[in-house]
Formats: structure tokens, C-alpha cells, sequence
């Protein structure tokens, strides 16, 4: 009697903790170094870019999205790090881990070696992140961070 | 009519009689061999009825006895193993309480100790936050820095004004 109370008790106890912590998985977080800019026939929009494309034509008054730089990374524990280059630029991502909302990343855009901006965020996995960088010719550099 | 050996066994047994006897003593082809037959026969019926005589018990009532505790004391404890087993089959109410009032308390230890954790980070379940943001003074001396977000897409956006322009070939690949 004593040992099935044990058992029982113990079961319940794993039951409960078993759906009281979250259960992290893997997951894909695009980094994409993006121009901006308006043209007469636009190119068709990056995929990653897609759901919210009306959004970044409506906040930056371009017609045009062209991916120049991504990567594409998959966390694990949720403390990575990555780089999303270009010619000329490059995105250093720095995971500092991963919670239940998302991730806290520090993120470097640097122009070749000059370190143009720094930002800490946290990327939540239902909203991606914008970064608004310098003017490239007749254009604009954006950064964007997506979790897939 | 009986046969020979109906009459050999009557007559091992002493139950041939007058004109009967004679006729069958006179058949005998050998009258002294079945005389030392018969008597063989007689001394092994004494013999067995000697052997196969029950003995007399000598502590007939303490043999008894023994029998009649042994008995009651089976009896009771088959009284007693089914009392037990009966009500013990599955827990009793109290003991089913006490188990049902520590999960319970358990549950509310876990939940109480998970919403605890979950609770600061709930504002950012749904949209993504600007925790800190600087660009360098020295290149660009005049640049601004803002946030918002957008409720359309839930995307948020850390806009900078005032870094430096680069020229187009900055925006090849």
C-alpha cells in the first residue's frame, strides 16, 4: 500500500510538472540585410519578407524589397551567434538565450569594419524586428529578424 | 451345477459337506498335495487376519482434540483473511483525501511558482521590444533614434535617422 501511494504520488507530481514546464523546440530565425528603394518594375518581394510586405511599404514609401545579405539560423539553446553579411555590410546577431516570448539578442551592424549602430532586443517568435539603417544611393538599408 | 474350482475354494474353506465332500476328496488326483494346499491356504488367512486387524489408537481423544483446534483455528483465519482483503482492495476514503489534498497543494506550488516566472515577460509574448539602441556620435554625430510598433503586422521598428548616406554601390550583394 505504502509503495502505490509512493508511485501515485510521484506520478501525479510528474503529471503536473510535466505540463507546467514548456517544452522548447528548435527554431529558425532569418536575419536579412534588405534594400529598400523605388523603381519601375519592381522585383518580386522575398518570401521571408511576404506577410508583412504591406506594412514596409507603408512605413518606408518603397516599392522595392532586395535581399543583399541573410542567413538563416537555427537555435538550438538558444544562445548563438551568427553574421548576416553583404559586400559592404554585416549584421553580427548574439543570442543571449531564449525564453517562452522569444529571444534577447545584441545585434551589430557594422559598415565594413565601422560599427554603425547597436541594439539590444527581444525578437518575439510572432513579431518580426526592423531596423532602419543609413541611405544607400536612392535607396534605404533595412535590417529585418524574423523567427520561422 | 458348480464348477471344479467353485468346489475346491468350498472345499479350502470347509463348506464341502457329506455325499458332496466325498465326491470331490475322491476327484482330488492327489489327495496329500491339496491337503498341504488347504493347510497352506488356512495358515495364510490366519496370518493376514492378524496383519490386517485395525490397530487400536492409543491417545484417541488428545488425536481428537489436536483435530478440533487445528480446524477452528483454520476456520477463523479465513474469516479474518476476508475481512482484510474485502475493505483493502482499494484505499480507504481518508487515505484518498490526503492524496487528493497533496496533489492539489502540489499543483498550486507549481502554477503559483510558474506564473510567477511568466508574468514579466507577458508584454513581450506578442511583439518584439527595443531594449537599448546607440550609434557611434563620432560618425554620426547627428543621428536620432525612435521606436514603434506596428499593431497591423506586429512589427517592430527601431528607426534611425541621421547615419550617414553611402553610395549606390553600398546596396550591392
Amino acid at each position: 500500500m505504502q509503495r502505490r501511494s509512493r508511485l501515485l504520488l510521484g506520478l501525479s507530481f510528474a503529471l503536473i510538472m510535466g505540463s507546467a514546464l514548456p517544452a522548447r523546440a528548435s527554431q529558425v530565425v532569418w536575419s536579412g540585410l534588405v534594400i529598400a528603394n523605388n523603381v519601375a518594375q519592381p522585383e518580386a518581394i522575398p518570401p521571408e519578407l511576404n506577410r508583412f510586405e504591406g506594412t514596409l511599404k507603408e512605413l518606408f514609401g518603397y516599392n522595392q524589397f532586395r535581399v543583399i545579405g541573410q542567413s538563416r539560423k537555427t537555435l538550438v539553446t538558444g544562445s548563438e551567434d551568427w553574421l548576416a553579411s553583404s559586400k559592404y555590410f554585416s549584421l553580427h546577431v548574439d543570442s543571449k538565450g531564449g525564453t517562452d516570448a522569444g529571444y534577447l539578442l545584441n545585434l551589430k551592424l557594422f559598415q565594413e569594419k565601422n560599427l554603425l549602430l547597436e541594439t539590444e532586443a527581444k525578437l518575439s517568435k510572432a513579431s518580426p524586428l526592423v531596423i532602419k539603417g543609413p541611405l544607400v544611393g536612392d535607396g534605404q538599408l533595412l535590417l529585418l529578424l524574423v523567427v520561422q | 451345477m458348480k464348477t471344479f474350482e467353485e468346489k475346491w475354494t468350498a472345499w479350502l474353506d470347509d463348506e464341502l459337506t457329506g455325499d458332496e465332500l466325498a465326491e470331490f476328496e475322491a476327484s482330488l488326483p492327489d489327495k496329500a498335495a491339496a491337503a498341504a494346499e488347504k493347510r497352506d491356504a488356512h495358515k495364510l488367512g490366519a496370518f493376514l487376519k492378524e496383519q490386517l486387524q485395525g490397530r487400536a489408537m492409543g491417545n484417541e481423544e488428545f488425536f481428537h482434540h489436536q483435530l478440533r483446534e487445528r480446524i477452528e483455528r483454520d476456520a477463523r483465519a479465513g474469516v479474518a483473511e476476508g475481512k482484510a482483503d474485502s475493505p483493502r482492495a482499494w484505499w480507504p476514503i481518508g487515505r484518498l483525501v490526503w492524496v487528493g489534498a497533496t496533489s492539489l497543494a502540489i499543483f498550486c506550488v507549481c502554477t503559483f511558482f510558474v506564473m510567477r516566472e511568466r508574468g514579466p515577460a507577458e508584454q513581450s509574448q506578442y511583439l518584439s521590444q527595443i531594449l537599448t539602441a546607440r550609434v557611434d556620435p563620432v560618425v554620426s554625430p547627428n543621428a536620432t533614434i525612435s521606436m514603434f510598433e506596428s499593431k497591423k503586422d506586429r512589427v517592430t521598428v527601431l528607426w534611425v535617422d541621421g547615419l550617414q548616406s553611402l553610395p549606390s554601390e553600398y546596396a550591392t550583394k
